[in-house]
């Protein structure tokens, strides 16, 4: 196209059989035909089956790569003599600004493609198409509501009666609103997850293999003696809910009573004490204060309850730095086996690794370190994991 | 960037405190949205996980399937800081193209773009296994740096979790995938970043396993 580009609009001839442009070309370029014949083969994404397209005078084409920058998506061909119109970019806009209908129209076109890819999308990811949306809205706010995002909630529920008054939930979407505006149910999301991950899938043996005598850690409350009422509480409530509504609207006076009874800060300042000896460097010393974080128990308080367990992973640190591989271990499993939704899990798993390293645990160095590489988000440590697993690979042959 | 006066922002502006819901899927819709101001989230609830599906900024238009159609909100906004947008109603549309053409043009490229989007995720999720799912990602996501050279290393600045977005997956999954992609050493895997060394490579194994999809 190497023909005079005025900044007026310029038209191009063309041989019968000529290719405008093939599938997979990069231009900037915008056609109209304007006399003759111009024929789009293009491949159907979800069958693969090749389709052609006649298009017809006076209409536009290679529109969508154009403007989108990307490939032209098929492959453009004439048959007989044939005259089109070549718009650049800044030619089509000039153009359409002029012409408000065009853009109209080609709206409209664009808007059906992409319903129709849409819905393929969705039916390809199994999302059905035939929902409710009253249902789906109501689900919504059941979610934010349950995940402790009240003002999100409240939101939807509102929307969700301004919308579907005469619906099934309505009575329950008020009763939320209620909770909601009254102060909210006191407990936070935190509940709902705790301990319902506890899990004891993994060969939790390995950990304690290392020291040939069963761990003597001292045992941590079990699971139900922690706050049993917090930790159901929501979670069985929302499932109950939909079974028997009028049941779980009861229920919900029940929400109100979980005040903490008070706050106290003293494990808090304690742990800073510890994290700043440990910063410092004086293991000694942290380990002292994290022992007596772990010896006084877990809190009562969820929100004290992380102090707890980052005391083990620090005590567990502190243990790994002054080389008392042992008790490291005794530590982080208690992490790595109670604790799998800790921020600490990951790093209490990449530390238990090194340790079987240290010990010369080859094998279940390696396990451990790629147990790290499946643990959510990625982050650096993943890359850490990978190097020492390849570097252990490459030392063993 | 749409250049509006106050007048305009008067009759058609709205504005939003952090964490407020603009709209709500499945929530009836006749407005659409440009965003003047702070940054607006897409969110989706997925087996009662919110899933951010894309995070826009000043210039973007969202909520803009509701000029056409009558269906649900197919997504969740959400403003992340002061938000400030001009709301049109659908039956002003005409109204609005008239008395501003370039927003005409804008709409019309953003379009373009998200039909390509559509398409090229069908595209990755037609494809059956998961690590050539996860291939073809990289490879989209280095399609649309224009400044790329295939031949040589690419920095894709993307994390896990939006390689599983896009590959219609969960996390664990991706990652398992990503994983055994860096120990093949074929990919770098960062918190930020993914690294491709041969993105070419991957371009002929996706290619050829579309191609036994279709003849299959």
């Amino acid at each position: 196209m190497s023909n005079g580009l005025q900044s007026g609009i310029r038209t191009r001839t063309y041989k019968s059989g000529s290719i405008i442009y093939f599938e997979g070309d990069k231009s900037e370029y915008i056609y109209i035909l304007k006399s003759g014949r111009v024929f789009l083969t293009y491949t159907k994404v979800d069958t693969g089956e090749e389709v052609k397209e006649e298009v017809r005078q006076g209409e536009f084409f290679g529109v969508k790569s154009a403007l989108g920058r990307y490939p032209r998506e098929e492959t453009a061909q004439t048959v007989g003599e044939t005259i089109v119109v070549i718009l650049t970019l800044a030619d089509f806009e000039r153009m359409i600004l002029r012409n408000v209908n065009i853009v109209r129209k080609m709206l409209r076109v664009f808007s059906n493609q992409l319903r129709r890819i849409g819905k393929a999308v969705r039916t390809v990811l199994g999302e059905s198409e035939n929902v409710n949306p009253d249902i789906e809205l109501f689900k919504i706010g059941e979610h934010y509501f349950k995940a402790g995002d009240f003002s999100k909630a409240n939101y939807v529920f509102k929307k969700y009666l301004e919308y579907y008054p005469e619906t099934d939930y309505g009575k329950i979407a008020m009763e939320r609103i209620k909770t909601i505006n009254s102060g909210g149910p006191v407990k936070s999301k935190a509940a709902a997850d705790d301990f319902e991950d506890f899990s004891m899938e993994h060969d939790s043996s390995d950990v304690f293999s290392f020291d040939e005598v069963p761990s003597g850690s001292k045992k941590l409350p079990d699971k139900g003696d922690i706050n049993p009422a917090a930790s159901s509480a929501l979670s069985s409530e929302m499932d109950d809910f939909l079974a028997d509504e009028s049941d779980s609207i009861d229920d919900f006076g029940d929400f109100g009573l979980e005040e903490e009874s008070k706050p106290k800060d003293t494990i808090k300042i304690k742990f800073e004490d510890g994290e700043s000896a440990f910063k410092k460097g004086n293991f000694k010393g942290a380990l002292e204060i994290f022992n007596e974080i772990i010896d006084s128990g877990l809190p009562s308080s969820d929100r004290d309850r992380h102090y707890f367990i980052d005391a083990h992973f620090y005590a567990g640190v502190c243990y790994y730095e002054m080389k008392k591989y042992k008790e490291s271990m005794n530590l982080l499993a208690e992490i790595i086996k109670n604790w799998s939704d800790s921020e600490k899990y990951k790093s209490a798993v990449f530390y238990a690794a090194q340790i079987f390293e240290a010990a010369g645990q080859k094998d279940k160095a390696i396990t451990y370190y790629n147990r790290v590489l499946n643990i959510q988000p990625t982050d650096s440590l993943n890359g850490a994991a990978l190097n020492k697993i390849k570097a252990l690979q490459k030392g063993g042959k | 960037m749409l250049e509006l006066d106050e007048k305009f922002f008067s009759r058609f502006g709205a504005e939003y405190s952090p964490n407020e819901i603009i709209f709500c899927e499945y929530e009836p819709g006749y407005e659409f949205y440009f965003i003047q101001k702070g940054r607006v989230r897409i969110v989706k609830i997925i087996n009662d996980m919110e899933k951010t599906i894309d995070v826009l900024g000043p210039g973007d238009v969202f909520g803009e399937m509701a000029i056409l159609e009558e269906q649900p909100r197919s997504a969740t906004a959400i403003a992340m800081d002061s938000v400030r947008v001009l709301k049109f109603h659908r039956d002003n549309f005409d109204a609005l193209l008239q008395g501003n053409p370039q927003l005409a043009y804008k709409l019309l490229l953003i379009f373009s773009k998200r039909i390509y989007d559509a398409k090229r995720r069908l595209m990755i999720l037609l494809l059956e296994e998961p690590n050539v799912k996860v291939m073809d990602v990289l490879i989209m996501l280095a399609e649309q740096n224009q400044q790329f050279d295939f031949e040589s290393e690419i920095t894709l600045n993307t994390t896990v979790r939006q390689v599983a977005s896009w590959a219609g997956m969960a996390e664990s999954e991706a990652q398992k995938e990503l994983t055994h992609l860096a120990r093949l050493d074929k990919i770098e895997l960062y918190e930020d970043r993914i690294v491709v060394k041969n993105i070419r490579d991957f371009q002929r194994i996706v290619a050829s396993r579309r191609k036994n999809l279709y003849s299959s």
